[in-house]
């Protein structure tokens, strides 16, 4: 038997497909990854069945929705991947490349979400992921102002929004949309983008408003429904060990131009970083409105 | 003025969430389709997220009104 199998060169080309080295000689962590964290439950059983075979009987679940399988002996290696490509497991992303993209679970389950965001992180895995980068590029896609996909520390991330109006003639004049308005406002520092009138008519002034919906959810008669639904983008959005907030360049997109921007992104990442820098590094010496025109 | 008046009653006051809204449900498995429901809710949490609450099961909500330092709310069971 010979005693090494793959030459350095040989592992460089494995970590980009997401088999990565662990500090114990010989073993490797298999970094599997799952789009918007929408897994089957037959596949999830499949998980299992490769952490028994080639791991060591447990899995990682990774803070990228990925499944992180450790303990893969490097001569078992070509065997496991015959095995994913069988099984229908997506290997995950390392190295200089952009990775899983990721979802809250979206309207099909969440009172708060505006779009189903796991599947549509489904759909733009094509489009966002395993690209070559300077460093490494995240998505994420959320639902709704609560953020829980983080689209903020994200290399870009959209959130979904959905700009409300009102019906008066279904108005019965119970004030609680103001009154949840009113409170998210406050906590936004904006005044409130719903107000009652002497006759306890709501006045809508969407300048205030931050599009998250409370009203549309609290009316008791449905007299305020979503108008328009779209994305609010973000740009340049990491954490490591140099955290730093993406900045809010675009509301209401729609979702049909996605593609296109994390396309556009992408390139624009590519043209403006250095080797070894994250997007939101190499925005701090660009003019923000020229990159808004090239990204939008 | 047309009162609405609820075939049942409960009185959630001081009741918080989400135990208020498991109480107005229960209620309301006990009663038949149509019949209507008052309950009294507290101002703030309780009255904002008993009404989503309410509407999202497919109830419909006739009244909402501010009574004092409460709320009231008439819900017709579907």
């Amino acid at each position: 038997m010979t005693k090494k199998i793959y030459k350095d060169n040989e592992l460089a080309g494995l970590r980009t497909g997401g088999i990565i080295k662990q500090k114990q000689k010989d073993y490797f962590i298999l970094r599997t990854r799952i789009p918007g964290g929408h897994l089957k439950a037959d596949l999830l059983k499949k998980y299992s069945t490769i952490a028994k075979k080639y791991g060591r009987d447990y899995v990682h679940v990774s803070t990228r929705q990925g499944i992180e399988i450790p303990w893969i002996h490097i001569k078992n290696i070509p065997k496991l991947l015959k095995d994913l490509k069988k099984l229908n497991i997506l290997k995950g992303a390392c190295g200089p490349r952009s990775r899983n993209l990721i979802a809250c679970p979206g309207m099909s389950v969440c009172r708060f979400g505006f779009v189903d965001t796991e599947q549509l992180a489904g759909k733009l895995d094509s489009v966002a992921f395993g690209k070559e980068v300077p460093k490494k590029f995240k998505v994420a896609i959320t639902g709704c102002l609560n953020s829980c996909a983080k689209p903020q520390e994200n290399d870009l991330g959209f959130q979904a929004q959905g700009e409300p109006e009102v019906d008066l003639s279904k108005c019965i004049g119970c004030t609680l949309c103001a009154k949840v308005c009113e409170k998210v406002c406050l906590r936004g520092k904006r005044k409130p983008a719903i107000i009652m009138d002497e006759n306890k008519r709501p006045i809508y002034r969407k300048k205030n408003c931050f599009f998250e919906g409370d009203c549309i959810r609290v009316c008791p008669v449905n007299a305020w429904k979503t108008k328009m639904v779209g994305f609010a983008v973000y740009i340049g959005g990491k954490v490591g060990r140099f955290p730093k907030f993406g900045v809010k360049i675009a509301d209401f997109v729609k979702e049909s131009q996605i593609p296109k921007i994390i396309r556009n992104t992408i390139r624009c990442y590519n043209r403006i970083a250095k080797k070894g820098e994250r997007f939101g590094e190499a925005l701090e010496r660009q003019d923000l409105e020229k990159i808004k025109e090239e990204i939008l | 003025m047309n009162r609405i008046k609820g075939n049942q009653y409960i009185n959630l006051k001081g009741v918080p969430c989400p135990l208020n809204f498991v109480k107005t449900k229960l209620k309301l498995e006990t009663m038949g389709t149509g019949e209507v429901l008052e309950v009294e809710l507290d101002d703030g949490e309780p009255i904002t997220n008993v009404t989503a609450s309410v509407k999202e099961e497919g109830h419909q909500i006739l009244k909402v009104e501010k009574a004092d330092e409460y709320w009231k709310l008439l819900i017709k069971k579907q």
